[in-house]
């Protein structure tokens, strides 16, 4: 219909106006059917049964979508988020290993080799994991090509060294110097981003997860209402006071949302579980990893530098606080603590512990390395850094990071239990709701024609 | 007749061009590689340069006459002897002058040995090297600045002595003479620096060697390193034409890649000396009869034999200059 205030210069073009005839038209049979009782005991019936398939549809469509998220999360995101962490890792320990590698001299210790050797094959392996799934980020590719381009670079810049270094010539330590510069410059920096996306992907997911699909509660409402006013409409022209078929949906449509509503409540609070007792530790525990393992390469990289030029020390006095276990305002493990036991993460709790006294340890040793090496003894403070025996602080940090290790794997597996309950919470829910939705429209339509066979 | 399936192909790649559904997706994102560079590289800048020349000076070679070789009580090495060591700035990428040696981690070479000289006559003839000296690794842009700040004792690093350096620190007397030369692959066509005009070449920041290649008439395009090897791992990337710097230090790249040469005239002549700390003229005095000494009981020859008797640079000790 046209609006009054529309100028009447204007006229509307042929064609919309045959559409707008036929609708029209319908609309005028439908109200003239409507005038009269069985009409619109016919009109309220196509209208419920619509109404019901609606809500049905959607309701089962979003729950699907949850179920889906929930698989998701544990098949995809999470385990993606982990391929991604692991890169940074690996090729970050790779840096830290080669630099031991290079201090401790000659041909560099089987056990030193042999862990730059699973860096690699571990962050190609991951590498391999996150481009695989690589489709729906746009952002990550960049980062992925970055990685996947530089990698082979770095590794055969740390080759050129070794075969340099065993030759006797200082050059190798060049190439060493131009490997790790490469890794810090353009690799690590690749990882750290990719990293951060797929943890921002998860934590996405898991909002997706515990949201609360309004348009289909809207429907139910608006259902349940409408199937109720239908029963009031129908007791007071027909003088019968239950309809038994719109009572069947009344019932079928409150299962329906009863169900709904309690396994989503379960689901949620089992994804939420999840994400503070899991996904958000694993997060926080990442990045203290990824952070003492730049200290670890600072503190072998001022002696490789062998005098402080190009700032690795002060690179760790800078950031390695956030690693000390020390309590400090920016003691980033202490912290993990509290956000561990207000979770109450037990597993986690005590692995962070463990971390702590390593730390601790850790950094008591590297200041005893810096005043060694700052009062001229040179040898004993390499001795120091790279030593396995006890109260060295090679075998500090790898006390530390295996009890990091430790606490991540207690958070992983806090993350996979919980949201996997989540999961079963809505076992049967998109089936049962299609079902119900079903019952609820065909009880109607056999409501609603008994009160039409009556006007025969 | 013979152009017509020439005809054919042109029709079918329009009409392929033509098709109007686009060209398929290009699934492979990568078109070039980037060599890797070494940290901190520069390139068209001299500004780490060390302009040797600008500085007018009277003989700057000369430095003050030998002292005794006795220890005397208050003088700059007794308190060094007091302190129970010798803090020394060297080099540890310049192969054959003072370099890590990869298989023991020890610092070596021909101006290690000097360092070991001087601490020798502080400490006595008996004293472990690997407790009295301290060796600081500086780069060659921060011999000045180590020294003024008081940082080290000695700065024994391939130092040429010049004017501009003369007014920030001491120098000792000259112990070895180098002279500026380049370094190129076997089979350059490059006899010298002036084929060398718009190409590349690369010297340490703070170096002499970097001002003279940026004061060049050929217009060489001047690339700065932080260390000396870094140079050796550029020319060998095939990053740059040539490695423009003193005999000595190229002789330990060509030491570490025989698919290189080293080829054009003897430049300026490049005097080294051992950096002091400006006023220390006890020192000084006390370092030239160390290093006086070494040149007449054979020392010097021997450490140059060691180190540098294989690749045919100045075989005798440089003559010494004094003013008093």
């Amino acid at each position: 219909m046209d609006p009054a205030g529309r100028p009447p210069t204007i006229s509307p073009p042929p064609p919309r106006r045959s559409r707008r005839g036929f609708v029209g038209s319908l609309v005028r049979q439908a109200t003239r059917s409507a005038a009269t009782a069985p009409g619109r005991l016919a009109a309220i019936a196509v209208g419920l049964v619509t109404l019901t398939v609606l809500t049905g549809l959607v309701a089962a469509l979003s729950l699907q979508q949850k179920v889906d998220t929930i698989d998701g999360l544990v098949t995809y995101d999470e385990p993606l988020s982990v391929a991604a962490q692991e890169i940074y890792r690996a090729l970050s320990d790779a840096d830290a290993t080669a630099a031991s590698a290079f201090l401790s001299g000659g041909v560099e210790p089987e056990g030193l080799r042999a862990r730059y050797e699973t860096d690699i094959a571990r962050a190609g392996s991951a590498l391999a994991k996150a481009s695989a799934d690589i489709g729906v980020a746009a952002g990550a590719r960049a980062q992925v090509d970055v990685l996947s381009t530089q990698l082979p670079v770095y590794t055969g810049l740390v080759e050129t060294a070794r075969t340099n270094n065993r030759q006797g010539f200082p050059s190798g330590a060049a190439y060493l110097r131009e490997a790790s510069a490469l890794m810090r410059a353009q690799i690590l920096p690749a990882a750290q981003e990719l990293y951060r996306m797929d943890a921002d992907r998860l934590t996405r997911a898991q909002d997706d997860a515990t949201d609360i699909p309004w348009l289909a509660v809207a429907l139910a409402v608006s259902l349940a209402g409408a199937i109720v006013a239908s029963q009031v409409y129908l007791t007071r022209t027909t003088n019968r006071l239950l309809n038994v078929g719109l009572v069947v949906a009344s019932g079928a449509v409150l299962v329906a949302l009863i169900w709904s509503t309690v396994a989503l409540i379960i689901e949620s609070v089992g994804v939420n579980d999840g994400r503070e007792g899991g996904s958000s530790q694993v997060d926080a525990l990442v990045r203290i990893r990824i952070t003492a393992l730049g200290c670890r390469a600072d503190e072998t990289l001022t002696l490789v530098a062998r005098g402080d030029g190009p700032g690795y020390e002060q690179n760790f006095a800078r950031n390695c606080g956030a690693v000390s276990g020390l309590g400090t305002p920016d003691d980033q493990l202490t912290r993990a603590r509290h956000l561990a036991d207000e979770a109450e993460a037990g597993a986690a709790s005590c692995a962070i512990d463990a971390a702590i006294g390593n730390a601790k340890g850790w950094h008591e040793t590297h200041r005893r390395i810096r005043e060694l090496d700052d009062g001229g003894d040179y040898d004993r403070a390499v001795t120091m850094a790279i030593g396995m025996e006890e109260g060295n602080a090679a075998a500090d940090f790898y006390e530390l990071d295996t009890n990091l290790v430790n606490a991540i794997a207690a958070g992983r597996a806090t993350f996979y239990e919980q949201t996997s309950k989540a999961g079963w919470a809505l076992t049967g829910l998109v089936p049962g709701v299609v079902v119900l939705a079903l019952v609820a429209a065909g009880a109607t339509t056999m409501g609603i024609r008994q009160r039409l066979l009556e006007y025969r | 007749m013979r152009r017509f399936p020439v005809v054919l192909c042109a029709i079918a790649l329009l009409a392929g061009g033509c098709g109007g559904v686009g060209a398929p997706p290009e699934p492979v994102t990568a078109s070039s590689a980037s060599r890797p560079l070494p940290e901190g590289v520069r390139f068209g800048d001299t500004a780490g340069g060390s302009q040797g020349g600008d500085t007018n000076c009277a003989n700057p070679t000369a430095s003050l006459r030998p002292g005794a070789l006795a220890v005397a009580p208050g003088s700059t090495m007794a308190t060094i002897a007091g302190k129970g060591r010798l803090v020394a700035g060297v080099d540890q990428n310049t192969y054959l002058f003072g370099f890590r040696n990869p298989a023991s981690g020890r610092l070596e070479g021909f101006d290690i040995d000097v360092v070991g000289w001087i601490a020798k006559s502080i400490f006595g003839n008996g004293a472990d090297l690997s407790k009295v000296v301290q060796y600081k690794v500086i780069t060659s842009g921060e011999r000045e600045d180590v020294l003024t700040r008081g940082e080290v004792d000695i700065v024994v690093r391939t130092y040429t002595i010049n004017c501009a350096r003369l007014q920030k620190v001491d120098f000792s007397a000259e112990y070895y003479t180098a002279t500026q030369r380049l370094l190129v692959g076997k089979n350059s066509a490059v006899d010298g620096i002036d084929d060398l005009g718009g190409q590349p070449v690369c010297a340490a920041t703070g170096s002499t060697s970097l001002a003279a290649i940026g004061a060049h008439p050929a217009k060489p395009t001047p690339v700065s390193v932080v260390n000396w090897s870094d140079c050796l791992v550029m020319l060998q990337q095939g990053q740059v034409a040539a490695v423009s710097t003193d005999d000595t230090i190229l002789a330990g790249m060509l030491a570490q890649d025989p698919n290189l040469k080293m080829v054009g005239p003897a430049l300026a002549a490049e005097p080294y000396g051992i950096g002091i700390p400006k006023g220390k003229e006890d020192m000084v005095r006390f370092v030239n009869a160390v290093l006086s000494r070494a040149m007449e009981d054979n020392t010097w020859q021997t450490s140059y034999n060691h180190w540098l008797g294989g690749t045919g640079q100045s075989a005798a000790p440089p003559r010494p200059k004094y003013r008093d």
